[in-house]
């Protein structure tokens, strides 16, 4: 393993131990229910982790490919959201998102090249993962509609905008881009890795 | 025709009660009865119910509903209302002394401390206090202001980006300022529900634009659009005024707090335009594009659901 990597892994290890089971977050209200559901996926790692991976995979794509995760993302997270909500889910499984990390780090880190109905079903089934655990963060005195608008709303914007920028940032003629996007993806599926270690260990 | 009557007289009964964008408020106010020793309570209760608006007061202050007594100290300090809740915009913090100028401060869920100062604190403090507190009223008025928003998106969508959007934006800042400044000094004063109901139809005149647009009918927005974003601005501006006067702050502090709350405003209305633009430039570098049809579904959406606000206004103009 290069040095670097090396000395990064502590750093790692502890976003990892991070990675406890998701519960209902307290987001400050003062906005109201839209912007509490909106800032909510920034209250665990799984989101913004995952969100990040998927956004960085949809980048790496064809941009024909990538943009209908612009409305399939967002509706996932809504579907899950109303199936976390019909469930009563409290908060996520903690392997699961570890493995959608890993699945997620790995396709980046292969550069999988992923036809467009593939791409959509993995988005799809990201978001139902995410929404169904974010529900949790839904009180009972929470505007479900307005928390749903909010999250699904910051799903479409993430995806929409880092997206895009993979896609600016990996501009052909700059071999390394791709490269360092690879490298990002092993990264992600390493994180994935000690999560699920972590999320096994603690049973 | 009878059937669209009743549909209509169905909806406009159903909008009657629907919450316009107006915060909530709360005032308590305490009168010295002799020195450090003082008695009152809430004068307008907040909505959530007095009791559940936890107050604490400075360590030397004991509060016995009326009675707050705070020593010789007197009443200085920091003071926390907590437990605002969402529904709750403000509360104002009203103290009138035995021989001297009553004082008021605002505290808000972004904000709930406040230090309360002695005669001979410096204003400086009094100042950030005022600063700190009406820059977050700012931003959350214009962030939960979805009306507002939705105007400043149409115009975006109609003027496309560039410096023609720079000088459309500019128009409607300076707009809204000169007439929140006018308002909140008395020199203009419109009633709440028609300014409410005004608001509204600027949004619907903005929906049409946009509809306009994509049929190739150049509309006075796209021609001259900080004209529109300009004469606009000021009804929206006496609007943003409505939201600080209610807040009643005193006149000496009048100028710091709408200099805040005028920089909160464009805090927020900053950050939305630059999330929208960005969204734009992801849009179009995804190829996320409408087609030629579906170019006029944005501005149906804002002009239906404007006009949906301004019919419900107006029914709860009339119905008083």
């Amino acid at each position: 393993m290069p040095p670097r990597r090396a000395a990064l892994l502590p750093v790692v290890a502890a976003l990892a131990l991070c990675a406890c089971p998701a519960e209902a977050h307290i987001v400050s209200s003062r906005l109201g229910d839209f912007y509490a559901g909106a800032a909510h996926p920034l209250t665990g790692l799984q989101d913004v982790v995952l969100w990040i991976a998927l956004g960085v995979l949809a980048g790496t794509q064809p941009a024909a490919r990538a943009r209908w995760l612009v409305a399939v993302f967002p509706a996932g997270l809504v579907a899950g959201f109303l199936l976390g909500l019909a469930v009563g889910m409290t908060g996520g499984v903690a392997a699961v998102d570890a493995g959608c990390m890993v699945a997620l780090g790995g396709l980046i880190a292969m550069a999988v090249r992923l036809p467009a109905p593939a791409l959509a079903a993995i988005a799809f089934a990201l978001g139902l993962v995410r929404g169904a655990a974010n529900a949790g963060g839904a009180g009972p005195d929470t505007n479900a509609v307005l928390f749903a608008a909010g999250f699904a709303t910051a799903g479409y914007v993430a995806i929409t905008l880092l997206s895009a920028a993979i896609l600016t940032f990996r501009c052909p003629g700059a071999g390394w881009r791709g490269i360092a996007l690879r490298a990002g993806g092993s990264w992600i599926a390493a994180i994935g890795i000690m999560a699920g270690g972590y999320a096994l260990a603690g049973r | 025709m009878r059937r669209l009557t009743w549909l209509l007289l169905a909806t406009i009964a159903a909008l009657a009660p629907a919450a316009a964008h107006e915060p909530s408020l709360g005032v308590l106010e305490f009168r010295e009865v002799r020195p450090g020793s003082f008695v009152g309570g809430w004068t307008l209760e907040p909505t959530i119910g007095g009791d559940r608006v936890q107050l604490r007061f400075p360590p030397q202050c004991s509060y016995r509903p009326p009675s707050l007594d705070c020593g010789a100290q007197g009443l200085a300090g920091r003071v926390t209302v907590g437990n605002l809740g969402a529904n709750m915009s403000a509360v104002l913090i009203r103290i009138v002394p035995v021989g001297g100028e009553p004082r008021s401060y605002t505290v808000t869920t972004a904000s709930p401390v406040v230090s309360i100062l002695g005669t001979g604190a410096p204003a400086w403090q009094t100042w950030a206090e005022v600063a700190s507190t009406y820059v977050n009223i700012g931003i959350d008025h214009i962030l939960l202001g979805i009306d507002h928003l939705l105007f400043v998106l149409g115009l975006i969508w109609i003027v496309q980006g560039g410096w023609r959007l720079a000088k459309t934006i500019t128009a409607f800042t300076v707009g809204h300022s000169a007439s929140l400044a006018a308002a909140a000094y008395g020199i203009v004063a419109v009633p709440e529900r028609p300014l409410n109901a005004c608001i509204a139809l600027s949004i619907v005149f903005i929906g049409v634009e946009m509809v306009n647009l994509q049929h190739g009918k150049i509309g006075l927005t796209a021609r001259y659009p900080w004209a529109i974003a300009f004469g606009f601005g000021l009804v929206h501006g006496i609007g943003f005024a409505s939201a600080l006067s209610a807040l009643g702050i005193e006149r000496s502090l009048l100028f710091p707090a709408l200099l805040s709350f005028n920089v909160g405003v464009e805090i927020g209305q900053l950050a939305f335009v630059l999330l929208v633009l960005a969204l734009i430039w992801g849009h179009r570098r995804l190829g996320a594009v409408l087609h030629r049809g579906g170019r006029v579904v944005p501005g149906y959406v804002i002009g239906t659901v404007a006009a949906f606000w301004f019919i419900g206004r107006m029914a709860r103009m009339i119905a008083v």
